[in-house]
């Protein structure tokens, strides 16, 4: 393994950055060993976040028990953390072999870490999809807005409710000056004839959240984008709850788990996660989110939009201290929110429409 | 190989709302609850015989160590499972018929 000078990586955090690999490795490995997949993203999570460099193919074994006793010392958060990358190790498994899931539920519970990923993952291995779906959303995604909102909640991939002052509200940002964040918000949606919030078929008001993300991390809206945006937004949630968000955008996209969750259908004609360069984009989409989790600390499903809907993207994005992507997911093909190589096919159609009628 | 085990559960009744909220209720209690070898639910209604319903519970391996049949008889051990099928009985118009399977068979595995 080998540390990353840029990132003055000291020897002692190397040490520790490969003891979790080697957990994580022999948690996750199916019986024929590690997939390429999974070494990818684990390898490309491991140095775009602790800037080490680790062949994951190449760790020593280490059991639950031994595991868990040098770790012992963490936060629970953070054992929860390595626990997730557990899951999303497995994750890159289709089918999940039942003796996979069942090791990393040894390693979380060692780990003093009662996680509901974990068991959504032993569903998938057992075949119980509908009980796993039914589980992500109610531990997932339903306690994390009830507990933003206070209230009993809808449903986050349910279309939105007629609402005409909300409408009205997203309206006026097509009045606001060019380079602010509401003004981009705006562009992203007409262009690509998304239905604004409040409108009849509009996008979901919890769910539209993450479009001002698209907007300020530069994400593309196709689906390699997606898993960026939602990478980053599941890591810079300082609940570690926030995980749901990628791990379902994986089950939708990736693994076809799930068969729709309302707004987003799943695609799986293509492996997006397992597609040239995506394990760097999506390990830099990480990374990102943990600096803001680390110095700005909320979860950016929570964050006023409306409130900074004026102010200059950059501006924004300093107060959320989102930092820059790496010059490598831009070489590996992370393309802005107004790219044409970041939309969908049926979003370029509509965006090629529009500039027709517009000239 | 990891062998599911399905209990076929032949019940009668007039009106099939109320068992089929139950078995929601049950499926949603279970999604959120500590894992067992349950993977879920499907009633089928007999299209010759009106009233008359099949449920099939489907069991899997949760622990490499634990056939699905063992997941089953734990679960039908536990105080919840008993309080289910006497309200699940308080739905029907006679007592149902227990029916249990291993599979050995599925077109998807």
């Amino acid at each position: 393994m080998n540390a990353n000078p840029t990132l003055g990586v000291a020897d002692d955090d190397v040490d520790e950055t490969t003891f979790v690999a080697r957990g994580v490795a022999t948690a996750v490995a199916p019986d024929t060993g590690l997939t390429d997949a999974q070494t990818d993203l684990l390898e490309a999570i491991t140095h775009a976040v602790a800037g080490v460099s680790i062949d994951f193919r190449a760790l020593e074994p280490v059991g639950p028990q031994e595991f868990a006793e040098v770790l012992r010392s963490r936060r629970l958060d953070d054992r929860q953390r390595i626990v997730h990358q557990m899951v999303l190790g497995e994750l890159m498994l289709r089918p999940i072999p039942v003796v996979v899931a069942h090791r990393v539920a040894m390693y979380a519970e060692a780990l003093g870490v009662n996680d509901d990923f974990v068991r959504v993952a032993r569903r998938y291995a057992q075949g119980a999809f509908g009980l796993a779906w039914l589980d992500l959303q109610h531990k997932g995604f339903l306690d994390h807005v009830r507990e933003a909102s206070g209230q009993r909640p809808s449903h986050p991939f349910d279309p939105a409710q007629v609402d005409p002052d909300l409408a009205a509200r997203w309206t006026a940002f097509a009045d606001l000056p060019v380079g602010t964040l509401g003004r981009g918000v705006w562009e992203l949606y007409i262009g690509r004839g998304f239905g604004i919030p409040g409108t009849e078929g509009g996008a979901p008001v919890y769910l539209a959240q993450h479009d001002f993300v698209h907007v300020l991390a530069d994400y593309g809206t196709n689906l390699k984008g997606e898993l960026e945006v939602f990478g980053l937004i599941s890591r810079a949630d300082p609940d570690p709850k926030g995980f749901a968000w990628l791990a379902t955008l994986i089950g939708l996209f990736e693994t076809g788990y799930i068969s729709s969750a309302g707004f987003f259908d799943r695609d799986v004609r293509e492996r997006h996660v397992r597609a040239p360069g995506m394990q760097l984009r999506l390990a830099d989409a990480i990374r990102r989110g943990k600096v803001v989790c680390d110095c700005y600390g909320a979860d950016l499903f929570e964050v006023d939009y409306h409130a900074l809907a004026d102010r200059p993207v950059e501006e924004v994005r300093t107060l959320l201290r989102m930092p820059p992507k790496s010059s490598g997911a831009i070489e590996e093909g992370s393309v802005g929110a107004f790219d044409l190589e970041g939309m969908s096919e049926a979003q370029r159609r509509i965006a090629a429409q529009r500039h027709g009628d517009a000239t | 190989m990891n062998r599911n085990f399905s209990q076929i559960i032949t019940v009668t009744c007039a009106n099939p709302a109320p068992m089929l909220e139950l078995v929601a209720e049950w499926d949603l209690n279970q999604a959120t609850s500590d894992l067992m070898g349950y993977m879920g639910t499907r009633v089928l209604a007999d299209r010759e015989k009106f009233g008359r319903y099949l449920v099939i519970v489907d069991f899997g391996v949760v622990d490499p160590n634990v056939p699905a049949a063992d997941e089953a008889a734990r679960n039908n051990a536990r105080p919840e499972t008993r309080a289910f099928a006497l309200r699940m009985r308080e739905t029907l118009d006679a007592d149902p018929e227990y029916h249990h399977y291993d599979e050995i068979y599925r077109t998807d595995r």
